[in-house]
């Protein structure tokens, strides 16, 4: 157990480590994320910003940054461990690689949270957008990062199976975005895509989050409308699903002698 | 299994299927035993099954069938156990994290083996003095030359000291000075710390170095598992060196099969003679166009010669069965 600890643990630093050399690609990234959610602003307002319309589009968008961030982590991050021969030493660890991979997301976390409070920040300021700081709100994010950190070990086994699985990635990433209710509510979705999009990892995260948060619910309140009940659901099938898909395909990349191969 | 055996495959096997669904037989009923404190060599040209193999020692690949178990540990149903046995270098030139410093490396691989606090850094310290990397440990990886970057992938491998270490392919690649410095780190692992060291390459100057004992792997299969000097012995009756003033024209060495080389304007013919009626006949050819013979001497073969006469003994075996 502690064992696994120190190599999880480790695993985080190295991720913190290694954004740390590439602090400017970090850079680019919030840079880039905060003009998108700008110019989406002025798409959704018709050439004008409004704050208060604003303020529940950009909470969606922030958990989708999240989404972002994690899959981009796993698909792109394992496929260069992959290419390098670093993912064979990991598998020689004592500690499961999926251990290893929560200890990953845990950096991917606290990087993706840093960027998050930064484009945030500049927002608020820049659009004069305001997003209510409820304590509530807190454990509603983490159910909703554990779905969408789940959904990312889907992406890390698929990756490791099939080699060229990140243009896949991208349109999942592309359609998180636009069917996971960020930036259209799914109460004003088409029946028939609502469905679907209840499906996605992040949907129900964003939907409980804006009661919560903007509509100032309690957490009682959102537990006895089901919502929470049905976000832990949710979010608890995603790491499950994500969990055991993972290892079968790990076991998978062993039998074809695929680990190191790209 | 025999107490002395750190590492021991019993009839190992490794079938692939192709895109067509064609099974293709990487390694085929492979045992064989590797005792403690040895330098085993693992030798084989390319694609005879000498990675894959490793990498089933590894836990990386899994076998088709068959087991292999490492200081007692069955690498499949003790993994974590047996993990904690074995330092590895794969083939390859990127074992460690480029982005990463030296010590962070050391300090991420040697997390990934349960090490944390004083005990990893007084032996990351240690492995970073010993090989001359202190000065440099916290620049990049990716700023450090091919020779400097293999120090640092086999520091990583001893992080947690294992007793055993698996070098794939160590020196591939590297300049004269880097790799004399990766051998010489071999031997220190061997000699001095007692370690017991599997190494592959297609280097036989290197194995017949390094190695106490190499096994051969050709086709998937294992055609010679002995000690260095038995290995040497095996041909050493038939093998003969020759020496004469001047130079012999190019074809009777090639009609008899042996290598030629000149030095000092004379010309050393060696290689195998089946009988001593071919003897004769090479040294009567040699008279007759009026070659001072200067010595004709029975000689050990090198390993590559061994080698190379194994695979061929095994291809007109395999021919022959196959027929």
């Amino acid at each position: 157990m502690k064992t696994a600890l120190i190599a999880l643990l480790g695993e985080t630093r190295k991720g913190l480590l290694t954004t740390w050399t590439y602090r400017a690609n970090a850079v680019v990234t919030i840079f880039t994320l905060g003009c998108t959610f700008i110019g989406i602003g002025f798409l959704m307002g018709g050439g004008d910003i409004d704050p208060e319309e604003l303020a529940s589009t950009f909470l969606g968008y922030l958990v989708w940054f999240y989404a972002l961030m994690a899959i981009s982590d796993v698909a792109w991050g394992l496929r260069g461990e992959i290419q390098t021969g670093t993912l064979e030493q990991m598998s020689m660890s004592s500690t499961p690689v999926g251990l290893l991979l929560l200890g990953r997301s845990l950096a991917n976390f606290i990087v993706s949270t840093v960027q998050v409070l930064i484009i945030g920040e500049a927002m608020f300021s820049l659009l004069d957008i305001r997003i209510p700081m409820r304590w509530e709100g807190l454990p509603v994010l983490a159910l909703t990062l554990a779905g969408i950190y789940g959904a990312g070990f889907i992406v890390a086994g698929a990756t490791l199976v099939y080699k060229q699985f990140e243009s896949f990635a991208n349109l999942m990433q592309n359609g998180l975005l636009f069917l996971s209710g960020a930036l259209l509510p799914v109460e004003e979705m088409p029946a028939w895509l609502a469905t679907i999009s209840r499906t996605l990892p992040s949907t129900q995260g964003i939907v409980v989050l804006r009661r919560v948060v903007l509509d100032g619910q309690s957490l009682a309140a959102v537990w006895r409308d089901g919502s929470l009940v049905w976000l832990i659901v949710h979010s608890a099938i995603y790491l499950a699903v994500g969990w055991l898909f993972f290892s079968v395909c790990e076991q998978i990349a062993k039998k074809q002698g695929s680990l190191g191969q790209y | 299994m025999e107490p002395s055996a750190v590492i021991r495959l019993d009839s190992l096997s490794k079938t692939y299927r192709s895109k067509s669904g064609k099974p293709i037989q990487a390694v085929r009923q492979v045992s064989l035993s590797v005792p403690e404190r040895q330098v085993f060599g693992f030798l084989g040209p390319n694609g005879a099954g000498k990675t894959t193999t490793v990498k089933m020692i590894c836990c990386l690949v899994r076998p088709t069938s068959g087991r292999a178990h490492i200081n007692g540990y069955d690498v499949w149903h003790r993994r974590s156990a047996a993990m904690r046995q074995i330092g590895v270098v794969l083939e390859g030139t990127r074992n460690v994290h480029w982005s990463l410093s030296a010590w962070n490396n050391l300090i991420y691989f040697g997390n990934l083996k349960g090490l944390w606090g004083k005990k990893l850094t007084s032996q990351a310290e240690h492995l970073l003095h010993k090989l001359g990397l202190w000065d440099r440990r916290q620049d990049l990886v990716r700023t450090f030359s091919r020779g400097m970057q293999q120090k640092v992938a086999i520091a990583c491998a001893l992080i947690a000291d294992p007793p055993i270490v698996l070098l794939d392919e160590p020196t591939l690649g590297l300049d004269v000075q880097a790799a004399r410095t990766v051998e010489d780190m071999i031997k220190r692992l061997a000699h001095e710390q007692g370690k017991t060291v599997v190494l592959t390459t297609h280097q036989l100057d290197l194995a017949e170095e390094l190695c106490d004992r190499v096994a051969i792997i050709s086709k998937g299969r294992i055609i010679a598992d002995q000690p260095v000097e038995e290995l040497l012995d095996l041909f050493s009756e038939e093998y003969y060196q020759i020496k004469v003033k001047g130079a012999p024209p190019a074809g009777l060495a090639a009609r008899f099969g042996l290598n030629v080389k000149e030095e000092n304007g004379n010309t050393i013919l060696s290689g195998p003679i089946a009988d001593q009626e071919a003897l004769y006949d090479l040294l009567g050819r040699l008279r007759a166009l009026g070659l001072p013979l200067i010595s004709a001497s029975r000689a050990e073969p090198d390993l590559e010669e061994v080698f190379v006469r194994m695979l061929d003994t095994d291809d007109a075996a395999q021919g022959g069965s196959a027929q």
